[in-house]
């Protein structure tokens, strides 16, 4: 039973960053209808350049690059997603394309060696469960970015914009909303947090060039659990994604423990929300 | 007969520019090495063709369905001694029972969540292949897969996958002229317009679906049995964007358009250094294929697209066009 309980008080600490990633996933899903998959590729852009450079301006530079890559995959994906171009999925192909573009360059610039930092010796003893001083930083760094959007979203004339473009991009323009600008904005925030949650991996697990596409999917993951609209329920996905892993790591033999998560997601996807829509209705 | 072989074309022309290249590269080990791949790539390649370019469902797990026929056949072939046509049997078989419930769990909407699931796949794929231990070879890789008998030489490996090559497509291009064909187009551009015409959609694309990862465990049939060697790290994700790429630059809607990214991008990796930085150059070259002529190759009407006075087609829910800030 204390077994469990530390596993669920890991679990949650890990969902925390998950939760950052599904955000940018669900906003981006929202307004322009497309995934994207290189969100975990920015995460573990961040990771490297905070790793190789280091310092408080190591992380200033860590999030802007992962701002700059957002960026970049922004403008691609609104130009792949255009008025004319015959398919959707074509903008997903695109950031897949980029994931792999930015996996391939870290590899290429900074080596297979996973890339982790530890800033805290010692660790706290609560109830017998060793927690780093890092967690705490985590979980307060995630709140107060949830705080930030929640605010950004719901109480600002910006977040009107952007829930406006989501909901209806047509009548939004209509009503001189500058459509295109908020879906680029979109990606940037994306980016921001992606940038942020890599900070945080850095300091927490640590990550290696590969864990992009596995960060991408548990941060899919995470979105798609409660469904994909509200950053609140992102966020409490991510929770239940984190938990799912360390569940599956704490009880599951081997290489199974980086399988189990995905077949959770799988399920997820296959009762949850998303798969609701027939495929006769919803023109998604 | 005209129609038929108007419509047979895309399969004529291939069989006489193998027919004409086949006497070309006999004796020579290394191209004819290179053509087989370049078959063994093409199979996989019109994979992806039939589910993105036809049905629409962008799948990642093209490599990981060619796995499954790679290993089901080396398996049988290493470990039960029985004959690499039970293997081919076991590798169409066992890449639609996997493919068809999972396409039917996911499809019952759009495309988009049926992506993310055949990138799970992979990864559960790549994870199970590694924990198998003796019965998967594990890390190691299960070495030892026998030649086919009646193709052991290298002459007789080409003939044979191109002749699979051959079969796939003609049938491939039969099926995309057929009721069946139709009715997959109908629904990739309009799902609701199809199950007005009767079709039931998501049953049909899940076979489609099936039907696409059958050819890629073919693909892997022939992969197994030309280099003899299946490994955890033969047919990774690495080699599913690899044949998208190829499947893009040719034109995935295309019938010899894959075939040709195959070719094209199997001959441009003999010259490129086999490092890290190959993820770049093919990631990179994905983003801008799909920026510049998102028809591929084959797809792209040139002519059409240097005179820019005619309009292209817009769909009805434009949104005005705004200038970016």
């Amino acid at each position: 039973m204390f077994e469990l309980m530390e596993f669920v008080v890991r679990g949650a600490l890990l969902g925390v960053i998950y939760g950052l990633l599904a955000f940018p996933i669900s906003l981006v899903f929202a307004t322009t209808g497309s995934v994207d998959l290189a969100v975990g590729a920015y995460t573990v852009l961040a990771v490297a350049i905070a790793w190789s450079i280091g310092g408080g301006w190591g992380i200033v530079i860590a999030i802007a690059a992962a701002v700059l890559a957002s960026a970049v995959v922004g403008l691609i994906s609104m130009r792949l997603n255009r008025p004319g171009m015959f398919d959707h999925i074509t903008a997903v192909l695109g950031t897949f394309g980029l994931a792999t573009f930015l996996e391939s360059f870290i590899l290429t610039v900074y080596g297979k060696d996973p890339m982790a930092r530890q800033v805290f010796e010692t660790f706290w003893d609560v109830l017998g469960i060793r927690i780093s001083p890092q967690a705490l930083i985590n979980v307060v760094i995630c709140l107060l970015l949830l705080a930030g959007l929640y605010l950004l979203l719901y109480r600002t004339p910006f977040g009107r914009a952007m829930r406006a473009s989501a909901i209806n991009p047509l009548g939004a323009s209509l009503n001189g909303i500058p459509v295109k600008t908020i879906w680029f904005c979109t990606y940037l925030v994306g980016g921001f947090l992606a940038g942020v949650a890599g900070v945080l991996v850095l300091y927490t697990t640590g990550a290696d060039y590969s864990t992009g596409l596995s960060l991408t999917i548990s941060g899919f993951g995470a979105a798609i659990i409660f469904g994909m609209n509200s950053p609140l329920r992102g966020f409490a996905g991510g929770l239940v994604t984190g938990l799912v892993q360390a569940l599956s790591s704490g009880y599951l033999p081997g290489g199974w423990v980086t399988a189990a998560p995905m077949i959770f997601i799988f399920i997820v996807l296959a009762l949850g929300p998303m798969n609701r829509i027939s495929a006769t209705g919803g023109r998604v | 007969m005209i129609g038929m072989f108007k419509r047979m074309r895309p399969a004529i022309i291939l069989f006489v520019i193998i027919a004409a290249l086949t006497p070309m590269i006999i004796g020579q080990p290394f191209w004819l090495d290179n053509s087989i791949l370049v078959a063994i790539f093409s199979l996989m390649a019109l994979s992806v063709g039939m589910a993105y370019g036809q049905a629409g469902i962008l799948s990642v797990a093209t490599a990981a369905f060619a796995s499954i026929g790679a290993f089901a056949t080396s398996i049988v072939t290493t470990q039960y001694g029985l004959s690499p046509l039970i293997g081919l049997l076991l590798a169409i078989a066992l890449p639609m029972i996997v493919g068809y419930p999972m396409a039917r769990a996911i499809t019952r909407l759009s495309p988009m969540p049926l992506s993310i699931a055949t990138l799970l796949l992979s990864m559960v794929l790549e994870v199970a292949i590694r924990e198998g231990g003796d019965f998967t070879g594990g890390y190691i890789g299960l070495s030892g897969v026998p030649r086919l008998w009646f193709a052991s030489s290298v002459e007789g490996m080409h003939v044979l996958s191109w002749a699979v090559v051959l079969i796939v497509l003609v049938l491939y291009i039969n099926l995309t002229h057929s009721v069946i064909g139709r009715a997959v187009k109908t629904a990739r551009h309009d799902p609701l317009r199809a199950t007005a015409d009767g079709v039931d959609v998501p049953r049909l694309l899940a076979s489609y679906f099936a039907l696409s990862a059958a050819v890629a465990g073919v693909a892997g049939w022939l992969y197994a049995h030309h280099l003899t060697y299946m490994g955890p790290d033969s047919l990774t994700i690495h080699v599913s964007i690899k044949t998208m790429l190829m499947t893009v630059i040719g034109g995935a809607q295309t019938f010899l358009g894959p075939i040709v990214g195959a070719a094209f991008l199997t001959l441009i990796n003999l010259y490129l250094p086999a490092s890290e930085a190959q993820g770049m150059i093919f990631g990179g070259m994905l983003v801008f294929v799909l920026l510049v002529a998102p028809r591929g190759m084959l797809g792209t009407d040139w002519l059409k697209l240097f005179s820019r006075r005619s309009k292209r087609n817009v769909p009805v829910s434009v949104k005005p066009e705004r200038r970016a800030a």
